[in-house]
């Protein structure tokens, strides 16, 4: 598949190690996470007050999108013509490439030299970054965290908060190198005057590009729409300035009416950042119209599969109603061990350990599915109710049938699963495997360096027992 | 009221005191226990790490040895999780194992979750002196609601304060064959439980599964508390000898 050829995918394992001793990335996330974790909880308890309950909301939530994803063709042809008809053009794509392609021909199209852009996931799988500075159009991030990320050449870490891997000295350094100020002409790192900073960069971009490139929270099928849900501001300057609106969306992210949207609209802030609803909600119909002060003048759809229509009546299905909140990954212990980085492609954390197998291949993730310790926080969390974990361990045994894990692995696994069916055999194996714990840990009852399991006891000892099993001990109990 | 002890392979090889603690509280409770001599391991292993055929393989041999009892007991949440949840789904579809899957799994229980909401017992023959805290294991308290249960009949033992430990709920790190493929982000992961635990000084932290427990203590050795105690919950519930 397409994504698979930028896919860092395979090297979770190695990246992984690297990403726990960094000092500075370390730092970053631990400041990070009890935030994510406390406005959301903030924000769950705050339902109440409004009289609603969390889990009918996400029950309904999840009716939606499975309501969605039961007739995808037909609400995807239901938006394709609502949105025709209030004058925007609908083009479809099959994989990154043609994301490229198609984005490419229309800013050519229209003279484009300059793009601003406002986050889109789908962007990121297609590399439409690279591939527009190849064509000669110079594409300008502008959600804050984006534009830092940009500007410091490397990729989103997070979903929702791209740069959150990164500590605000780093930032402050990052912007005095490249917005040509001496570090020293602040004394002091000053969030607000970064902002205002940027600010003023983005401006002058705002005023300038043609065309501006925009993902879409939710298509809403009955009114050919398409949601945008912000923070910043700068989503309405990418979507009312330039003459031409790109809106780059996956298939799955069509909704059937404005009422399912608001219900939606319910859970998506508030497990991505906690709050009741965003600074800024647009919904976007079609191109400006005679007497409109600002918008458009051509609006273009690009709706894309890129691996999402053959996950459709397949074991995993369920993952195509994520809405991306990020929520999964802001609870999980293994995410804030390791940044988003260290996933490798677009998604990080449970959602990426398997949206990544599932778009650039199996084969290429193998690590990924893995990358859990199944304690199912992301489960409890998400917000249309994807049972993560579940999906992770259906991966393992695609893995496994597939002859894609390695022999020592299937082989240990065989191996326990045959003597286990044997009380007698089994009963054996423990008693001599206790012995042979006891014997390693010479009396002192833990083991600090074990040789089948290097990797446990690198960090921590094995606790042993006194070398008999519960079994043994019992037998010799009722003898006597 | 015929009831099995299913001691879990951890258990057996790793802290059979733990078998032993379980077996001298349900008596204590006033049940009949049996520990069903064909037990060995549940499955779980095989099922987290996607071999399907192995898991089905031990299930049918877990249920045909202990479907006969009113009941069955386990000291750990994974594995009743299994049991409990696990079994039903891997036989949904099987007209002749999905009846009995589903009838075992009603009647698996944890530990502290049958001697609480079960039993409604209330007069755990352990001591302890001094304050202990507890650490939520992920399959017990996510896959089976098991929260307060514990904590109560913590409560009862004598001598025994409790103090909550900050983000008590958060996964140790373990994960079984997690913490031996990824030993530096588990190594990461424990750290932060054992500052947790460090920073309400208590005399020991209590959980409800050895695998948690075993990766906790073995962490904070490795980082040199000689001192916290890390038990099971029946070994704090049980008191009495060590086996």
């Amino acid at each position: 598949m397409a994504g698979a050829k930028h896919s860092q995918a395979m090297f979770f394992q190695a990246r992984a190690g690297a990403k726990v001793r960094d000092k500075v990335l370390q730092q970053a996330l631990q400041k990070a996470k009890p935030l994510f974790v406390g406005k959301r909880a903030k924000g769950i308890a705050a339902l109440a007050e409004d009289g609603l309950e969390f889990e009918a909301l996400r029950l309904a939530s999840e009716e939606i999108r499975n309501r969605v994803l039961r007739d995808l063709d037909v609400w995807l042809d239901i938006f394709e013509e609502r949105a025709r008809a209030s004058g925007a053009e609908v083009l479809w794509a099959r994989d990154g490439d043609e994301i490229c392609d198609l984005v490419i021909d229309v800013a050519r199209r229209h003279g484009v030299t300059k793009a601003t852009k406002s986050k889109s996931m789908l962007s990121e799988e297609a590399h439409l970054n690279e591939a527009l500075a190849a064509a000669g159009i110079r594409p300008v991030e502008t959600d804050l965290g984006e534009y830092i990320v940009q500007l410091a050449g490397e990729t989103p870490s997070h979903i929702i908060a791209p740069a959150v891997h990164k500590t605000i000295g780093e930032v402050e350094a990052l912007f005095a190198k490249e917005h040509g100020r001496p570090v020293e002409a602040r004394s002091s790192v000053d969030i607000p005057a970064m902002a205002r900073e940027a600010r003023g960069v983005l401006r002058q971009h705002f005023l300038s590009a043609e065309m501006g490139i925009t993902g879409a929270n939710f298509l809403i099928a009955e009114s050919g729409t398409a949601a945008l849900v912000t923070n910043e501001g700068n989503g309405r300057m990418v979507t009312t300035l330039p003459k031409v609106h790109v809106v780059i969306t996956g298939i799955e992210k069509i909704v059937p009416t404005l009422q399912d949207f608001a219900t939606l609209m319910r859970l998506l802030p508030r497990s991505a950042t906690g709050q009741t609803i965003s600074n800024y909600v647009s919904l976007l119909t079609g191109t400006k119209q005679p007497g409109d002060s600002d918008g458009p003048e051509k609006t273009v759809f690009i709706l894309v599969d890129n691996g999402r229509a053959a996950l459709l009546g397949s074991p995993y299905q369920d993952m195509l109603r994520c809405i991306r909140c990020g929520a999964c990954m802001n609870h999980c212990p293994v995410y804030f061990s390791l940044g988003g980085h260290a996933y490798g492609w677009v998604y990080p954390g449970p959602m990426g350990s398997v949206l990544t197998p599932l778009y650039t291949g199996i084969e290429n993730a193998l690590d990924l599915p893995h990358a859990s310790t199944g304690c199912n926080q992301c489960g409890v969390v998400c917000p249309v109710r994807i049972p993560l974990p579940e999906l992770m361990r259906r991966l393992r045994e695609e893995q496994n049938e597939r002859g894609l894990r390695p022999w020592s692995e299937r082989l240990a696994l065989k191996a326990w699963a045959w003597v286990a069916g044997r009380p007698a055999l089994y009963r054996w194996v423990a008693r001599r495997a206790a012995r042979y714990l006891d014997w390693l840990a010479e009396g002192s009852g833990r083991i600090r360096i074990f040789g089948l399991a290097p990797a446990w006891t690198a960090g921590r000892d094995l606790p042993v027992a006194s070398g008999r099993t519960f079994h043994e001990l019992y037998a010799a109990r009722k003898r006597v | 009221m015929r009831l099995a002890l299913y001691v879990t392979c951890l258990v057996d090889l790793m802290r059979p005191s733990i078998g032993f603690a379980s077996l001298r509280l349900l008596e204590a409770a006033g049940c009949e226990v049996i520990v069903p001599e064909g037990q060995t391991c549940c499955g779980q292993p095989a099922w987290s790490a996607g071999n399907r055929s192995a898991a089905i393989d031990l299930a049918r041999k877990a249920i045909a040895e202990l479907e006969d009892y009113d009941y069955v007991v386990i000291p750990s949440g994974s594995c009743t999780d299994q049991l409990r949840n696990v079994y039903p789904l891997l036989f949904a579809d099987d007209p002749a194992w999905g009846p009995r899957a589903r009838a075992l799994a009603e009647r698996c229980f944890e530990l502290t979750a049958f001697l609480a909401d079960v039993l409604h017992f209330s007069a755990p023959p352990g001591e302890f002196a001094g304050q202990v805290t507890y650490h939520d294991s992920c399959k017990g308290l996510r896959a089976l609601g098991i929260k307060q249960q514990p904590r109560q009949l913590l409560l009862q033992v004598r001598g025994l304060s409790l103090q909550e430990m900050p983000d008590c709920e958060e996964c140790c790190g373990f994960g079984g064959a997690f913490s031996v493929k990824f030993g530096e982000v588990s190594t990461q992961i424990v750290d932060r439980k054992c500052a947790s635990i460090a920073s309400v000084g208590a005399a020991a932290v209590v959980g409800g599964d050895l695998g948690c427990l075993m990766n906790i203590e073995g962490r904070l050795r490795r980082r040199g508390d000689e001192t916290t105690r890390v038990l099971h919950i029946a070994e704090v519930l049980a008191g009495g000898s060590e086996n």
